[in-house]
């Protein structure tokens, strides 16, 4: 599964870029991301709960930043275990443009998204997958706009 | 956690805790060692465990003991009519409507909600009237006749 | 008719066991409980392919609830076998099938989705179920071998199977079959893949085991076919318990259709674990956990040719197939795709040359094996498209190419080319009342019908022939199959002379405590409700086959027959000393024992009870009591075969097939309940219809489970079928005391074939693969129309 989504933000892209790679705003914009603890420059465990269909599971799991470069783009590699119900598995690409907000230097966030599951959410969420990956990355981008035009 | 709840069982009344993540069929079921009831699936759609609650079928693995509080419950043990077996189940059985009687329990509770409920019953709206129970034995063939029997004799008797 | 009127055979007697399945009384393994049980929840891969690199279990083992957590490594330590496939099968070389260690559970690599890794043993359900999602288990991903066709070319899964083949099988004359097609001057071909199917009987399995240190026995209750052949298993592959201190109970059981013959990882590793804690354990699968677990079924890729003259006869057939085995060998998996399928391949037809090649294949997906037809199905539906493919592609009538083809009643018995030699059968008759009754010959009438408003209609024929009763030990034995299946029944006639009567064969729908007890009283002449049947139980009998392979009325009620033979010969002995003459002069007679040329008679139930009070008997030539046992081997298979007719309208905008009318005609012998045999035509034909439109197994490129729930495995309900048109036609069975043959898997033998055959000729295509979603039949309508 694939999806492509892109936003305007009223603020520079170095900005845009800080909050990007902040562990707390992170979190923030996940939903229902309960912890995220970092282990490296660029890598992060977390601990989410989410529901795919009928399928609720708590995922623990680990996001690493990749093809760092600042302050234009990075790949965001994520992989969660949910115990006995699967497992999730997905890249996000974003890039970062700049562009004309509202009259003022803003960015142009794009994100490419692909998403695979396994194990039981597979077994019975497999179709809701998708509705479920989109409504996170929706979320979380438009929580991320929220926090950075706050 | 437990929560006190009431009900009343194929007439009689019960009175028990249950903790709030307990399904209907489990607490009729486990509690109250009432198997006739079946569970076929994890996903609310074979229709095994069907039952009647407050008159209606209901998928007994999709409500919680606690929302069946206050309520009347009725399963395949309590349908039998004094003396004798519920039309539908005669007509189960002089029809050869049930192979290996997994499905069966569930399969006469919808049934009889659909004879209830439909006045002008032919083929085709038994068969959509059953299409929440699988059966993966009859092919469904004598499933149908025996609604159409037992329809015909529960109109003679009216709507129970 | 009351059941309690003596019965005859051949009448639809109403079944004896209703009652209970009726009124919620039935007694299914999930219905029985046991003081102090626990409740078991199995880990179980989330992949497809991977290494176990560890188990952690620490912290499910200190959750609240748990009594043990038990992995693979346990299993090793207790040093248990594996599971067995008992069906030996050689490879065209020489060299024996592969057969790679199928452990109970994982111990360090997974090689399907769903295996079981660990056990979790709980005080309840739910703190099983939490503790179990706490297990840690550290994998290595390996890339997953999900296709069968491209299993032969993709990473090897088992070190002792190169190529991931299990098998290269052959049968028939490959060099007779190449001058055939040499000769011919039509050839047709076909590529097909016959669909993969979860079995999904609506009972889930489920065990729960029993032991009682004392005495050392271990009681299993489970969901099985065949208890008996559980046990031995258990006993002498796995190795859990002697087989004289392990006792198997199968209760009432929810449906099997092949998948509750096999024995699981499941079952055995509750009944392990039983012993291990010394309190009963009970497992009860989720449905989620029967679409991963439960063996699977069918899954061929076929290459198939049929050589014919210009008059349409058949002079050869060709056929290449790819059985996907899953990950292991499963119970009778191998048998499935060689003995059960390459020995049909010449169907009703007088097919002189057959070569037939089977390659079986390990994969990254659960086991395959049985399930209603096993092998049957998918020899049938080559056969049936070939022949109607041919039949189109020459312009001659379908029927009346197979009809230039059958082998004729004169020509029984008859040597196929592969190894069969059917006993009996009149093909032409069932074909015939099937044209008639499905109205064949004014098809074009409907067809035009159909047509005026927006409609396509086609109609398609399907001839089976399948091979139950199995198996006949000498037959399998030659084939090399290294077991043969005979069956066992004993009578006990009881003191006040009613009577017991106890089957290795076991019912789970069938009605053999019907069938069975119709059988017993029609020979003794008592009542049908003075007759009990007991089966299931390996302490009530000493051993049984079980059911499956439509193999219960030929091989269970001819043991039977058997048996009450032998208590009719006991019983005139009795009767002769009872009445003071010799044995040869009595008659034994609609329940009475009569001296021939006089008036003297005893009744069974006065022979009964002197049995048993054997004052002044010649003890040193007649024992007392009136119990017999027989062990019946068949000499050969039985040979059901049919004609099923399908005829559909589709809407070609929506692409919706729907069956308009289905007609199925069969040969099963003599018919002991009719009612009973139509009913199993019935199921076996919604099974195949089901094949045939709906149903299909699917896993994504990297082994994950697609259609794991009833959301997205299309099950058929009741508004996805019509009602059936079923008659029969008889020819009995020439070496069976009662001249049955089978009736459980016709259905879903025949029916596919026909669906098929019906959707092409509406569609005017010549094939399309099973399932024919309205998806699949839209598209190929629009394809037609552009072309
Ligand atoms: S158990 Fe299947 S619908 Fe309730
Ligand atoms: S009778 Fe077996 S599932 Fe309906």
């Amino acid at each position: 599964m694939e999806l492509f989504e892109e936003l305007e933000i009223a603020l520079a892209r170095e900005e845009v870029w800080a909050m990007l790679v902040d562990a707390e705003i992170l979190s923030q914009c996940i939903t229902g991301c309960e912890t995220v603890e970092r282990i490296s420059e660029t890598e992060y465990t977390l601990l989410l709960g989410t529901s795919i269909g009928p399928v609720r599971a708590r995922f623990t799991g680990t996001i690493e930043l990749t093809d760092l470069n600042p302050p234009e783009s990075y790949t965001m590699l994520g992989s969660g275990k949910g115990g006995v119900v699967g497992f999730a598995k997905g890249s996000a690409k974003i890039r970062l443009q700049d562009r004309t907000v509202a009259g003022k230097t803003g960015t142009l966030l794009s994100c490419t998204l692909a998403v695979s599951v396994g194990g039981k959410l597979a077994q019975i969420g497999s179709r809701l997958v998708d509705v479920a990956a989109r409504k996170l990355t929706t979320d979380f981008l438009s929580r991320f706009v929220a926090l950075a035009e706050k | 956690m437990s929560i006190d709840i009431t009900l009343t069982v194929n007439g009689r009344e019960i009175n028990t805790e249950v903790s709030p993540e307990t399904t209907l069929v489990q607490l009729l079921r486990e509690h109250l060692l009432l198997t006739g009831t079946h569970v076929g699936c994890d996903t609310s759609q074979c229709g095994a465990c069907t039952v009647h609650l407050d008159g209606r079928a209901v998928k007994s693995c999709t409500v919680l003991a606690v929302q069946a509080d206050g309520s009347e419950v009725t399963t395949i043990e309590g349908i039998a009519v004094a003396g004798g077996l519920h039309p539908m189940q005669a007509a189960f059985h002089q029809c050869h409507g049930l192979q290996c009687g997994f499905c069966t329990a569930g399969m006469i509770m919808s049934a009889i909600d659909l004879v209830t409920r439909e006045d002008d019953l032919d083929e085709a709206t038994i068969r959509k009237g059953l299409a929440g129970n699988i059966c993966r034995c009859t092919g469904y063939h004598n499933i149908v006749k025996a609604v159409q029997m037992a329809a015909g004799q529960m109109e003679g008797r009216g709507h129970e | 008719m009351s059941e309690t009127e003596i019965s005859t055979i051949g009448r639809s007697v109403l079944r004896k066991e209703d009652h209970r399945f009726i009124t919620g009384n039935g007694r299914f393994t999930d219905d029985i409980n046991l003081p102090g049980q626990t409740y078991a929840v199995f880990v179980r891969s989330p992949l497809p392919h991977a290494e176990v690199r560890a188990v952690d279990t620490s912290e499910a083992e200190a959750a609240a609830g748990v009594v043990a957590v038990l992995t693979g490594a346990d299993l090793a330590q207790d040093e248990l076998g594996g599971l067995p496939c008992g069906w030996m099968i050689t490879s065209k070389d020489g060299s024996e099938m592969k057969q790679p260690l199928h452990p109970v559970m994982a111990v360090d690599k997974v090689n399907y989705l769903g295996e079981p890794v660990a056990i979790v043993i709980a005080e309840t359900l739910l703190e099983a179920r939490n503790a179990a999602e706490t297990v840690q288990v550290d994998y290595r991903e390996l890339d997953a071998v999900v296709g069968a066709d491209k299993a032969q070319s993709a990473l090897q899964i088992h070190a002792e199977a190169p190529a991931n083949t299990c098998y290269e099988w052959e049968l028939g004359e490959r060099e007779a079959t190449e001058a055939a097609f040499e000769q011919a001057s039509h050839i047709t071909s076909l590529d097909l893949h016959n669909n993969r199917l979860i079995p999904n009987a609506i009972e889930p399995r489920a065990a729960i085991a029993d032991y009682q240190p004392g005495t050392e026995e271990l009681t299993l209750y489970t969901t099985s076919q065949n208890p008996h052949l559980a046990r031995l298993i258990l006993a002498a592959f796995v190795q859990i318990a002697p087989e004289h201190k392990l006792r198997v109970v199968s209760p009432d059981v929810g449906g099997g259709f092949g998948s509750k013959i096999m024995v699981y990882s499941e079952e055995t590793a509750t009944a392990w674990a039983c012993m291990r804690i010394g309190r009963p354990v009970k497992w009860c699968a989720d449905r989620s956990e029967a679409f991963l677990a439960d063996a699977h079924g069918r899954d061929h890729f076929s290459h198939v040719e049929l050589a014919l003259d210009d008059e349409g006869t058949f002079l050869g057939l060709r056929v290449k197939t790819i059985a996907n085995m899953g990950a292991y060998l499963s119970s009778f998996a191998s048998s499935v795709p060689t003995y059960l399928y390459g020995t049909l391949l010449a169907g009703q037809y007088k097919t002189p040359a057959i070569y037939v090649e089977v390659d079986a294949v390990f994969t990254n997906t659960a086991p395959v094996d049985a399930y209603r037809g096993a092998g049957r199905p998918e020899a049938s539906f080559l056969i049936e498209r070939i022949t109607t493919m041919a039949a189109r592609e020459m312009d001659i009538d379908p029927a009346e190419l197979r009809r230039r083809n059958f082998i004729q009643p004169e020509d029984f018995p008859y040597q196929t080319p592969v190894a069969l030699e059917y006993d009996t059968g009149n093909y032409g008759v069932s074909l015939d009342k099937a044209l008639e009754m499905s109205g064949y010959a004014e098809f074009s009438a409907r067809q035009q019908q159909s047509v005026s408003s927006g409609k396509l209609r086609g109609i398609g024929i399907s001839c089976y022939i399948e091979a139950c009763g199995i198996a006949p030990s000498q037959v399998a034995g030659s084939l090399g199959a290294g077991v043969g299946l005979w069956e066992s029944g004993e009578i006990r006639v009881n003191p006040t002379g009613n009577v017991t009567v106890l089957t290795g064969s076991h019912s789970h729908g069938q009605g053999h405590e019907t069938t069975f007890a119709q059988l017993v009283a029609a020979r003794f002449g008592i009542p049908i409700d003075d007759v009990q049947v007991v089966h299931g139980d390996t302490a009530r009998l000493d051993f049984g086959m079980g059911t499956y392979g439509s193999r219960s009325i030929a091989v269970g009620g001819s043991a039977l027959s058997v048996a009450a033979d032998k208590i009719i010969t006991k019983g005139c002995k009795i009767a002769a000393h009872l009445m003071e003459t010799e044995a040869e002069n009595i008659d034994f007679d609609q329940g009475e024992f009569k001296v021939s040329s006089s008036n003297l008679s005893k009744t069974f139930q006065e022979v009964a009870f002197a049995a048993y009070v054997p004052h002044d008997y010649p003890l040193d030539e007649l024992e007392p009591g009136l119990t017999e046992k027989a062990f019946y081997d068949p000499a050969n298979f039985t040979y059901p075969a049919g004609c099923h007719i399908c005829e559909v309208e589709i809407d070609p905008d929506t692409g919706c097939v729907e069956i308009v009318n289905f007609t199925a005609v069969d040969d099963f012998g003599r018919i002991i309940n009719p009612m009973i045999v139509e009913g199993q035509v019935h199921g076996g034909l919604a099974q195949g219809i089901g094949q045939a439109l709906l149903e299909n197994c699917v896993y994504d490129d990297t082994g994950q489970l697609l259609t794991g729930s009833y959301m997205d495995y299309c099950m058929p309900r009741a508004d996805d079928l019509p009602s059936f048109n079923v008659d029969l036609t008889e020819t009995p069975c020439t070496h069976n005391p009662l001249g049955v043959k089978g009736c459980g898997e016709a259905g879903a033998i025949g029916s596919p074939p026909a669906v098929i055959n019906a959707i092409t000729h509406a569609i005017g295509i010549p094939h399309m693969d099973m399932p024919a979603t309205a998806e699949k039949v839209w598209r190929a309508i629009q394809e037609k129309r552009g072309a």
